[in-house]
């Protein structure tokens, strides 16, 4: 069994107007309707009456040969086309105002092409009545044309007046529906931007408004903002925090060493002090990594960007983890166009690439293949991680970037999150545009460099020096 | 050598002073920047360690003004955690390289001891030699015993750092940041994977050992 297929309007304000446009035009056609028939109505019961009393006339004339007389006169006078009298004696000529005229009983309602007259016009159709009068039988028939003018007048008003007036109601619903759908779009676009973590996005166009879309669209913004405050007030805290433990963390360590090289340890004392230290190792680079971004963040180091070549930087970084890659049992290839300039930091870059390429080793391993790209366009620089793992699902694409954030599936797995949010700051750091893709599968990690500033003195000086 | 410390932490100061009088060295230990400073100028040192954050006198002021004198004398610059604009900014000020905070006592020790004492090479030699190991810097050869061995671009590059420097610890950042240009921590172990290739291409088959492994510290080729 097939299921009823209904038509679904998603949209509310197009489902709206459509819906109103519809009760507009049914409401409209059943004034129409009811007018209308309540015209006709008065129409045929004035023709009927008319009809009457030309019966009674004729009736009330007890006298045969004057009633002929009557009929004669009458028929000789009247307009077939507004009344029709044919009487049809029992004996004797007809007495007729046309030449022929449908046999009929009683009432009906007959088109004029029922009679015929020699050259006069006929109406279109008629009321007609039939009845005994004297020796004869007498066929009265009226003109309805007055109903047919009526019906016709409003054929044209609803042809001319109601149809216009639905398609104008009907645009115009439209095009409020359309305008609505937009502002709707906007604050559902900013929406999923927002719930998907990129805490920057608004919904535009709010201020100086004063209707329920713009105040949801307020709330939204207001929203949004209150988590960005959270956001970089959390960031703030992390960056505090790694500074004011830096120089214990950093005691802790020597006093370490110190125990490691100064004394006469058992074999059991020093695998717990080397314990010890690789944990402590691990804070500090967590710390080290929290001091760096706030540190890149901070955006000092955009004056010491000079003429790189990414291919360079790609070259030496996989050289350098390839046998890292082939002992993980993957494949790293590369597809590295020569004179990648961009305007970058070298160190920045390398770091760049390790943390990208060490994601797809940990976190894309599965796939079994790892290949580096970088490009040039017109437009400047392309840089592409991709893996064949198991990729990064859209919703958590921007999340990722954030510091300390990790997928669930990897909460398990080395390291603590900050290695894409560096990614992120860096190419901020670059005016790069870093895009998590699907690799279908895996996870293509995409940076476009811009073209560096030519003809600037930039690459002359090489790196500016801090005063 | 004689090595003079400017570090206004006292554990650290001490740390770093103790360790490296129990090297051998003679060290003189400052903890301001100026004191440091009229220290520098008036003493004779082979190797100076200097903090990036020193009350009064910053250490990167230090340093600058030292280069601007015509002193010379080799500079390990210390940054604090986190610090990528400092040590940056340290090598441009005249450091002759820098260390991260904390660091093991065997990174620093090295590498005073590579910018200490600069042998005064032949400037560019033709070929490098260690024990029966050859490497000709022109052809790209490399022998041992007489027996060619072929190594990939990237080993002969970390064999030739290593061939420099022969005698003389080189740890795993020191290697990173001379054969790959990568100035980053964590990958450290990366570098034995490396290591452990050039040692089955260059030790394995000829039953000696000529790269070891200095624990807590790095690897070094062995003269003899
Ligand atoms: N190539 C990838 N394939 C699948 N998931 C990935 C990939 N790269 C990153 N992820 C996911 O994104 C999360 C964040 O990555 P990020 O590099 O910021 O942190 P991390 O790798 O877990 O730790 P760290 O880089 O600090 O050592 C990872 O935990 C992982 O869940
Ligand atoms: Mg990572």
């Amino acid at each position: 069994m097939m299921p009823a297929r209904v038509l679904r309007i998603r949209s509310t304000p197009l489902r709206l107007t459509v819906i109103l446009s519809v009760i507009f035009t049914a409401t409209s056609l059943a004034c129409f309707a009811t007018t209308f028939f309540l015209v006709r109505a008065n129409l045929t019961a004035a023709i009927l009456s008319d009809m009457q009393q030309t019966v009674d006339t004729f009736g009330s004339t007890a006298d045969l040969a004057e009633l002929r007389e009557h009929l004669t006169e009458a028929a000789l006078t009247t307009d077939p086309a507004y009344r029709i009298l044919h009487f049809l004696p029992d004996d004797g000529a007809v007495i007729a105002n046309v030449k022929r005229a449908a046999p009929v009983s009683g009432f009906a309602v007959l088109p004029g092409s029922d009679f015929a007259t020699s050259d006069r016009p006929l109406a279109e159709s008629y009321q007609v009545r039939s009845l005994r009068i004297g020796d004869g039988q007498l066929i009265v028939a009226q003109s309805r044309d007055s109903i047919i003018e009526m019906a016709e007048v409003f054929a044209a008003a609803v042809l001319m007046g109601l149809l216009p007036a639905i398609g104008i109601a009907a645009s115009a619903g439209l095009w409020v529906a359309r305008r609505t759908q937009q502002r709707i779009g906007t604050i559902q676009t900013a929406l999923s931007a927002i719930t998907s973590g990129q805490t920057a996005a608004r919904v535009p166009g709010v201020a100086g408004r004063h209707d329920d879309l713009s105040g949801i669209g307020q709330d939204v913004n207001d929203m949004a903002a209150a988590q960005e405050a959270l956001l970089v007030s959390m960031r703030q805290v992390s960056t505090d925090i790694a500074h004011d433990l830096k120089t214990p963390i950093q005691r802790v360590s020597v006093l370490l060493d110190q125990v490691m090289t100064k004394t006469d340890l058992s074999a059991a004392q020093e695998t717990l002090l080397l314990r010890a230290k690789d944990e402590t190792a691990c804070i500090v680079r967590t710390f080290q990594a929290l001091l760096q971004l706030a540190q890149i963040e901070g955006g000092a180091a955009r004056d010491r960007l000079t003429a790189v070549d990414l291919t360079d930087i790609a070259r030496d970084v996989v050289d350098f983890l390839e046998v890292d890659a082939e002992a993980r049992g993957l494949i790293l290839t590369t597809d590295l166009t020569s004179d990648a300039i961009v305007a970058g930091e070298r160190q920045l870059l390398s770091q760049l690439l390790v943390n990208l390429i060490q994601n797809a080793m940990l976190h894309g391993g599965d796939g079994g293949s790892i290949q580096v790209t970088v490009s040039t366009g017109p437009d400047g620089v392309t840089l592409v991680v991709a893996d064949r793992g198991p990729g990064i699902p859209e919703h958590e694409r921007s999340k990722v970037l954030q510091r300390l954030y990790r997928l669930e599936r990897s909460r398990t797995a080395d390291g603590n999150g900050l290695g894409l949010a560096l990614v992120a700051a860096v190419c901020t750091l670059h005016r790069a545009h870093l895009t998590l893709a699907d690799n279908a599968p895996g996870l293509a990690a995409r940076i476009d460099f811009p073209k560096p500033p030519s003809g600037t003195g930039m690459f002359a000086q090489g790196p500016h020096l801090p005063q | 050598m004689k090595i003079l410390v400017i570090e206004d932490d006292a554990a650290t100061g001490a740390y770093i002073a103790d360790g490296l009088r129990e090297e051998g060295h003679s060290v003189d230990l400052i903890a301001s920047g100026a004191d440091g400073l009229v220290q520098a100028t008036i003493g004779t040192y082979d190797v100076m360690v200097v903090d990036r954050m020193l009350p009064g006198l910053d250490g990167m002021s230090v340093v600058k003004t030292l280069r601007a004198t015509k002193n010379a004398t080799p500079v390990l610059f210390l940054t604090a955690m986190g610090g990528v604009d400092d040590r940056i900014a340290g090598l441009h000020a005249g450091a002759d390289d820098y260390l991260v905070k904390p660091f093991a006592f065997g990174e620093l020790s090295a590498r005073i001891a590579a910018i200490g004492r600069r042998p005064k090479m032949q400037d560019d030699p033709i070929s490098l030699t260690v024990a029966d190991l050859d490497m000709n810097l022109l052809t790209r050869k490399v022998t041992r015993a007489g027996q060619i061995i072929d190594l990939l671009p990237r080993e002969f590059a970390l064999l030739e750092q290593l061939m420099r420097r022969k005698g003389r610890v080189q740890t795993r950042t020191m290697l990173m940041e001379s054969v790959w240009d990568i100035h980053y921590d964590p990958l450290t172990n990366v570098v034995d994977t490396h290591i452990s290739r050039l040692r089955a291409k260059i030790d394995k088959p000829f039953g000696s050992e000529l790269i070891e492994t200095v624990r807590g510290a790095g690897y070094r080729i062995n003269v003899a």
